[in-house]
């Protein structure tokens, strides 16, 4: 592990050297960081069921040791397997940027995110854990920065606004678990004996700390404004690993803390609110990025749902529960960073190539960018859970789990479970909805602006490649599923006991239902032969089909005539509207000029939660403003007062 | 690989015999509404056939999605047909495939077909029909699995033959007040899934134009049209296989009772069908959607509550 993390280093520091060589810099530094994952991917693959550890600067504070058990193996696997694609991806992509900003501290910085990403997770300490945690929210922070638009500074302020509340409720949770265990490092936190009170107070304060990175409901507001926000290489990276690392933190809290069964109950609820949430605020975004990213708070809420259920299943003493449930959090773990990552790229190529965000200028791609589109779609399919692609597979499991926990003789157990399966189900639906959405929006139908149409082209090959090696993962972890149970059982056997997952190339559950993604596989090629053989059996007409504009009613087709991403939802839209609070603005220009039609929904949550809490500090600020009036009378006055007030305390003490 | 094999036999009995149905249900209608309708039977057959001679129109916009519409259309129902245990009705092998989750989101799969070629046609009604179908989904997924559910969660697992099996040797059924009320909210929701005519919108030709079939046509518009009565197909087939599952042992006398069985609720479906108005998506659909969610919600109080 430590020729990996040398290797990142040495692209951080290679890049930053090149800083004259501005282009030569950025394909350096991106290749460095391709080639060090590329052998990262294989080793933590290799090393997955083994513990290793080194430590370096033995006087350093704290002596840091970097310990990887199994677990911190398979997360470090999924950092290294997305870094792989969007360094791949960004080679070429970076240059983009060139005249923004240098590409050689934008490629350093994007080596040094990866590596604190692969420190934290290996650190064994709670000061080197904060220390890198601190690091990975500032170094995106400033990736971010990259993209120097109106709204970037605005979003990189909401993100590390929730990211300190976040921090500040994590070390917390550490300092109170450390004072109960007499040390700082995480070994001594194993056999710590805990009050149920306290115990309760650290995981609400580390759930609430780590749920803020990862996005959940309700701190997820700053994800729709930070993701979009970033260069794509990095979005790819925030959205589909640095959240999971905050659920690391989450399940690494559950295995040192003695877990009650409210606690997994209260993990499966929250989780079924973000994804029931984050994909109907997905739906009615414009902003293909945005909408990207509330999918991460659904996908975080599946992943949730699976947590939940596993630790629901230690402290209910049910094994196999625990097993499937951590399993299929697992396994939802990696296909969301594959499909999410595939999909980011994606969308950073429509960007590229055509240079809005708006879904609605877009349309007609597909032509042009066939290789995207078709990226595009298979990520589409995988995150709707679409058999036999991975995303299927992880839902699948998490629904065995859910049902499992569902048949238990607790009454809140079972409501709990039941009402999350139906949000679960209820969330596939509206998925299906929102990328039907999105791809045949962005990538189907006639253009709608003929201008940005004619400029797009099919993106340069090393972007191609970042995306194509994703797209292989969705269709790997789908059909390879025996192999990848297999592998994340390896790593739940390192802290719960497992059951028989496997048998051939079919997957089981602990209740005995059995899938096979194979087997799916070849039951719809033969079934793509029925209508092949229907159609040459009936010796049909196929004669090349005659080409027109689409039938208009006898008017003139108008592009503007089609299908758009607002009205796709408008029926939705209007039926929820007292979620999503949309105003419409209706502009009429006169006759001769179209009328001007906009809808925007909002994130209801922020005015909710957030605004009146802004709003109350910006008011106590001003009140507290009136005391700073730049008397030094008044000044010695306040001192004096303090001392007064410090006496008075102690002397009460 | 034996329930390989009864997969493809099920399905291509059952394509051969659909249309025949399909022909005695509109011959139904017709004679409903006082009409002489149909020649005979084997109309459908006829309309199938011949469509495949005509040649084929298309809009200049679409891309591959579009083009292989119908084809994916065609398989996916199919695929949700070799999903119901009709002939493999002992082989608990097969759950690997035949299992109620694969079923549903070989449905979801279906439905994105659906949507992403309305939208690739460039069509403005089939855009506007794809984006309803999509909120007919969404009014029914959760009726649907809650009352899938109740089925689940009574028989301990998603595998479609054990359940089948359970069902038939009593383990679990009618007896369970929870099994009894599911089955009613699921009737309703497999008979919108099949989209039949008061809840139909794939083909509501008259406010649509066709919907969303709107720029098919030769070839292409046959097999879309036969994936949609395959599609209606799967959803009783499923209702069938859960709560009526009685047949016979051997897996081709068990194909003959199950077209049977499917024949007579598709045909019977038309009474349904004929005296239902049309509904408005966002007032009276929606309002009749709410009873059966209720019921299904029953259904689950009684489990939950371990009636």
């Amino acid at each position: 592990m430590t020729q990996v993390y040398f290797l990142y280093l040495i692209g951080c520091v290679i890049s930053l050297l090149l800083y004259k060589q501005n282009r030569i810099a950025g394909k350096i530094g991106f290749s460095i960081s391709a080639i060090a994952s590329a052998y990262a991917v294989f080793y933590f693959l290799m090393n997955l069921g083994q513990t290793s550890s080194f430590s370096m600067f033995e006087s350093l504070l704290y002596s840091p040791k970097f310990i990887l058990n199994p677990l911190g193996n398979f997360f470090s696997f999924v950092v290294s397997l997305i870094s792989l694609a969007s360094s791949v991806y960004a080679i070429q992509y970076s240059q983009e940027y060139e005249n923004k900003g240098s590409l050689a501290v934008m490629a350093s910085m994007f080596n040094a995110f990866i590596l604190s990403m692969l420190l934290l997770i290996s650190s064994s300490d709670v000061f080197w854990f904060i220390i890198f945690w601190e690091c990975m929210t500032i170094i995106s922070a400033y990736l971010i920065c990259f993209n120097d638009s109106k709204t970037s500074l605005k979003a990189i302020m909401i993100y590390l606004g929730i990211a300190h509340i976040g921090a500040m409720c994590i070390t917390a949770a550490f300092l109170l678990l450390a004072s109960q265990s007499g040390s700082l490092e995480f070994s001594s936190f194993e056999n710590v004996t805990l009050s149920p009170i306290m115990a309760s107070i650290i995981f609400i304060l580390a759930f609430i700390g780590f749920g803020s990175k990862a996005g959940m409901f309700p701190m997820h507001v700053w994800l729709p404004k930070a993701h979009p926000a970033a260069p794509t290489n990095v979005s790819a990276l925030m959205s589909g690993v640095m959240i999971k690392i905050a659920i690391f933190g989450i399940i690494k809290f559950c295995l040192w803390l003695p877990v009650m069964q409210w606690w997994g109950l209260l993990i499966i609820v929250v989780g079924a609110i973000s994804a029931i949430l984050g994909v109907l605020y997905a739906l009615v975004q414009h902003d293909y990025k945005a909408l990207l990213a509330y999918h991460s708070v659904e996908n975080i809420g599946i992943i949730l749902l699976g947590i939940g259920t596993g630790v629901y299943g230690i402290a209910a003493n049910m094994p196999t529960l625990a097993a499937v449930g951590f399993l299929a959090g697992l396994y939802h773990i990696l296909n969301h960073a594959t499909f999410k990552g595939l999909l980011f790229l994606g969308a950073g190529s429509v960007l590229y190539s055509t240079h809005t965000k708006d879904m609605d200028a877009l349309g007609g791609l597909a032509r042009k960018m066939p290789l995207t589109a078709f990226a595009f779609l298979i990520g589409s399919l995988s995150i709707t859970a679409i058999p036999p692609l991975n995303g299927f597979i992880s839902e699948w499991f998490t629904y065995q789990g859910m049902i499992q926990g569902a048949l238990s003789e607790y009454v809140s157990s079972r409501v709990v479970f039941t009402i999350s399966i139906i949000a679960l189900a209820l969330t596939g639906a509206l998925a299906i909805m929102c990328f039907v959405k999105v791809y045949s929006v962005i990538f189907g139908g006639v253009p709608r602006d003929q201008k940005i149409f004619q400029k797009a082209k099919e993106v340069p090959m090393t972007m191609v490649i970042g995306m194509f090696i994703l797209v292989a993962g969705c269709v790997a972890f789908g059909l390879g599923a025996n192999v990848v149970v297999e592998n994340i059982m390896l790593v739940i056997s390192s802290f719960s006991k497992t059951y028989n997952a496997t048998n051939g190339i079919i997957v089981t559950s602990p209740i005995g239902s059995i899938v096979s993604p194979v087997l799916i596989a070849v039951v719809i090629v033969v079934s793509l032969l029925l209508p092949l053989l229907i159609v040459k059996l009936s010796k049909a007409n196929k004669s090349k089909p005659r080409l027109t504009d689409p039938w208009a009613c006898g008017f003139k087709y108008d592009s503007r005539m089609q299908m758009t991403a607002s009205p796709f939802t408008g029926d939705l839209r209007r039926l929820l509207n007292w979620l999503y609070k949309s105003e419409t603005k209706v502009i009429d220009q006169g006759y001769f000029k179209p009328v001007v039609y906009e809808t925007h929904a909002k994130d209801v949550w922020w005015s909710y939660l957030y605004e009146p809490v802004i709003k109350l500090t910006l008011n106590t600020a001003k009140f507290v403003a009136k005391m700073q009036n730049g008397n030094v009378n008044a000044y010695s006055l306040y001192i004096l007062l303090a001392l007064c007030l410090f006496v008075g305390i102690s002397y009460i003490i | 690989m034996s329930s390989i094999f009864f997969m493809i036999i099920q399905v291509i009995a059952i394509v051969l015999v659909a249309p025949l149905f399909d022909g005695m249900a509109r011959k139904l209608r017709a004679k409903l509404q006082s009409r002489e309708g149909i020649p005979d039977f084997f109309q459908t057959y006829r309309d199938i056939y011949k469509l495949m001679k005509r040649a084929r129109t298309g809009p200049n916009c679409a891309h591959w999605v579009f083009k292989t519409g119908p084809y994916t259309l065609f398989a996916t129902g199919a695929a949700l047909l070799a999903a119901i245990p009709i002939t493999y009705s002992t082989n608990t092998f097969a759950g690997a495939y035949s299992d109620i989750l694969v079923f549903i989101y070989l449905g979801a799969l279906l439905r994105f077909i659906f949507g992403a070629t309305s939208i690739d046609s460039g069509n403005p009604f089939a855009g506007v029909g794809g984006g309803r179908e999509q909120i007919i989904g969404i009014f029914v997924e959760p009726v649907m699995m809650i009352s899938l559910l109740v089925v689940i969660l009574l028989a301990s697992t998603t595998n479609l033959v054990e359940i089948q099996h359970m069902v038939r040797t009593g383990q679990i059924g009618y007896q369970t007040p929870a099994f009894a009320v599911a089955s009613i909210s699921f009737l309703w929701a497999m008979y919108v899934e099949a989209g039949r005519n008061p809840y139909d919108l794939a083909e509501a030709e008259q406010e649509l134009q066709e919907g969303v079939l709107g720029e098919y046509s030769g070839s292409d518009f046959s097999l879309a049209h036969a994936a949609l009565i395959l599609k209606q197909f799967a959803m009783i087939g499923l209702f069938l296989t859960i709560f009526e599952p009685w047949n016979f042992e051997n897996p081709f006398l068990a194909l003959i009772g199950f077209i049977f069985k499917a024949g007579v609720f598709y045909v019977a479906a038309v009474f349904i069908d004929n005296f239902g108005p049309r509904f408005k998506i966002l007032t009276s659909f929606k309002n009749s959607a709410i009873p059966p969610l209720i019921v299904s919600f029953i259904a689950l109080i009684l489990y939950v509550v371990g009636v």
